[in-house]
């Protein structure tokens, strides 16, 4: 037999995986960038305001924060794959009965 | 404002009140609880709920921070300003990392390989009872300290909240072991929270930390317009934190130090009362600058403010002197009040890296780590992801808790942000959420309750971090130890009195610890999150994920993580402190976290690759046949 197809759940919670941590990554790079850019060792009379947040802290997290909602929205519902996770049941009551796990 | 003995008894019925709502509320769902455990078989409805937790349940309780984290989350935001947004800001992306990276193999191997556990897991996948048993080893080793910790937090809770004890929140330094009231919330917090889970288990568990989870949810909202309002909305709180000096905590020496201070501080109390006079004259205005006033010395930041009522919560600051040699000055506010200390620049709380260097650059790189991947790696959490219904759940938990800590924490530092201005002058940074939740509440119909549950949702947050630990202690030397390793055929009723017997030694060992209370609540808490994140995340990420992953590669893996964190913790516990030790700035975390993954990826390459029939069970598609 030649080599079989790899487990569907398998694929498909790897290339979930690889994009959550690459928005990870991002979100990361963009808010401590940002906010040591603008918002560290600054003189504080050249901070402007944002509905009360500080310039810095409004583009720096709110802004991402809100991104990464609406990303976590869009991952959710338009990207995440449902999938069969398989039966439970046959391996753990054998294993409940006799203390082994099926090997 | 009612003075403060008044506040503290108001806040000490009303709080008592509340904890009692929630003691009645756990253990009501500790039965409803039971009820659905009895359906299946034991271990599986027990330790697991029976797979089937819903969205809800598993997207605010899988990877939430324990009750001792989000008790210094507003302490931290009161004392070092906006920066702290920077400090909690990685929650942005815990619900994506939380469940969309190991969320969907770690349910779907579990049910292939029938693991109730995290050690379960380790042991099946890698067909090694050394990991597994290592995997236990390890886990009890960090949640005991975190158990001892938790405990100490919900008997201080207890203790303070009882009406007349006059204190007024959790505070790390005043109680005591020898403490009255101390004892008795240990007691009673100990028979609730053992009780509840041993009834209900793991479901308890769950339920009851949702419940919490809504309810805080529930007292910030409260909260949040009632501090808009009484600020006078967040544009007047930020202005007004420009015009604020953070003063750095308190250390040994002060006292005498604070001495040297009083003529310097007779000085300021003198132009204080020019000024004073000044405003009378001129209808409350100030001056332009100090010209006449003062010889020099002191920097203005008076004009254009008007002059507040001594004992006034409201406050700009009007002088500072020039910083002296080891860095004192003293400053005085509109409404009187004159601070001596180490004081930084007028507008550090707007600005990084907040006072006292709160948050350096290398720090918020770090907790870009800590958030993210102590909630991957915490086996509370994994043990829930286990637990789910399936991916439908899993994907609507994402969105879920993507919401809730978008409305939560923003909430937070925004409420904290107005307490700053509102209530300048706190003692006791932690007291700011009760403190706040008196001051606003006070006048509404029914407020000293209001008031009590937001007090209360910490020693809810305590409870459920203890009897989801509880569950995953016992769940571990019941079916890690005692069923793997001493008595394989053991039958169910066995497997269920020891349950109950592990819960209450747990329970027992954790209430005498806390009659000796350890010191460093908070740091200790960080410090089993550190070594669960370390220890954990790269051996479950090689599990799930390479094929090519080894029985020698995962414990390498787990080795290299928590010796890592061990080690640089020891470096500043020689120091005569137990906290973390950032080397060149990185906090251990991270430090372990690549220990981990290159040990483990070396260690795996270096060992015999395992076998072919092992892994085409759990990464290829099951044949037709089977």
């Amino acid at each position: 037999m030649s080599s079989p197809a790899p487990d569907p759940v398998f694929k498909s919670a790897r290339r979930e995986a690889i994009v959550v941590l690459l928005i990870w990554a991002s979100a990361l790079v963009y808010t401590i960038g940002f906010c040591y850019q603008f918002g560290y060792h600054r003189p504080v009379e050249q901070i402007g305001f944002i509905l009360g947040f500080p310039d810095w802290v409004f583009w720096g997290i709110l802004a991402p924060w809100a991104v990464c909602t609406l990303l976590s929205g869009w991952f959710a519902f338009g990207f995440m794959r449902d999938e069969d996770l398989g039966a439970d049941g046959q391996a753990e009551d054998a294993a409940e009965e006799t203390g082994e796990v099926q090997r | 404002m009612t003075d403060g003995a008044n506040a503290a008894t108001g806040a000490g019925v009303g709080t008592l009140a509340a904890l009692l709502v929630f003691i009645a509320a756990s253990v009501w769902l500790g039965t409803l609880a039971q009820r659905a455990v009895e359906k299946g078989s034991f271990l599986k409805g027990y330790f697991l709920g029976n797979r089937g937790l819903g969205a809800w349940a598993l997207a605010l309780t899988a990877t939430v921070q324990s009750g001792g984290t989000f008790m210094g989350f507003p302490s931290y935001v009161y004392s070092y300003g906006w920066v702290v947004a920077l400090w909690i800001a990685a929650y942005m992306v815990v619900p994506l990392t939380g469940f969309g990276v190991l969320g969907k193999r770690l349910a779907q191997l579990s049910r292939r390989m029938g693991a109730i556990t995290v050690p379960d897991m380790f042991r099946a996948r890698f067909e090694s009872p050394a990991a597994g048993l290592m995997a236990s080893l390890l886990i009890l080793f960090f949640m005991s300290f975190m158990m001892v910790a938790q405990f100490k937090a919900g008997a201080i809770v207890m203790q303070v909240s009882w009406p007349g004890s006059g204190a007024l929140t959790l505070d790390e330094a005043g109680p005591t072991g020898g403490d009255y009231y101390y004892r008795l919330g240990l007691a009673i917090f100990a028979l609730t929270v053992v009780g509840y889970t041993l009834i209900g288990g793991f479901l308890a568990a769950v339920w009851t930390d949702l419940f919490q989870s809504v309810m805080m949810l529930i007292g910030v909202m409260i909260l949040l317009p009632l501090t808009l309002l009484a600020a006078g909305g967040l544009p007047a709180a930020s202005r007004n934190l420009a015009r604020e000096v953070a003063v750095q905590p308190p250390v040994e020496g002060d006292a005498t130090r604070l001495e040297n201070s009083l003529p310097v501080e007779a000085r300021m109390r003198a132009l204080d009362a020019a000024l004073r006079q000044y405003a009378a004259r001129n209808e409350g205005g100030l001056p332009d600058d100090l010209d006449g006033f003062v010889s020099g010395g002191i920097a203005y930041y008076g004009r254009g403010s008007a002059i507040d009522p001594p004992g006034s919560t409201r406050r700009t600051l009007l002088a500072l002197t020039a910083k002296e040699a080891d860095g004192w000055q003293t400053a005085l506010y509109s409404n009187g009040v004159i601070r001596s200390g180490k004081l930084g620049p007028p507008g550090e709380l707007l600005t990084g890296p907040g006072p006292a260097g709160f948050h350096p650059l290398g720090m918020a790189f770090s907790f870009f780590f800590v958030w993210v991947f102590a909630g991957m790696g915490s086996p509370a959490g994994m043990v829930r992801v286990m637990a789910c219904k399936d991916t439908r759940t899993i994907r609507r938990s994402i969105f879920l808790l993507a919401c809730y800590n978008m409305l939560i924490y923003i909430s937070l530092i925004v409420i904290c942000i107005c307490g700053r201005t509102l209530l300048p002058d706190l003692q006791k940074s932690d007291e700011i959420i009760p403190r706040l939740a008196l001051m606003s509440t006070g006048d509404l119909w029914g407020g000293s309750f209001i008031g009590g549950l937001i007090l209360a949702a910490p020693f809810g947050a305590v409870m459920a971090t203890v009897s989801s630990y509880l569950v995953v202690i016992a769940s571990g030397l019941v079916r890690d130890v005692y069923q793997r390793f001493i008595n394989p055929a053991a039958s169910e009723t066995t497997i269920r009195w020891l349950s109950y017997f592990f819960m209450v030694l747990v329970g027992t060992i954790a209430v005498v610890a806390c009659l000796w209370p350890p010191d460093y609540l908070q740091s200790v808490v960080v410090f089993s999150g550190t070594c669960g994140a370390a220890t954990f995340v790269v051996p479950a990420l090689m599990a799930v994920y390479w094929r090519r992953a080894t029985a020698a590669g995962a414990m390498a893996a787990m080795g290299a993580g928590v010796a890592a964190v061990l080690s640089l913790y020891s470096v500043s516990w020689l120091q005569g402190q137990f906290k973390t030790y950032p080397l060149f700035g990185i906090d251990p975390i991270v430090w372990g976290l690549a220990a981990s993954l290159i040990v483990g990826i070396i260690a795996s390459l270096a060992s015999q690759p395992p076998s072919r029939q092992l892994v085409s069970k759990l990464f290829d598609a099951p044949s037709p046949g089977r």
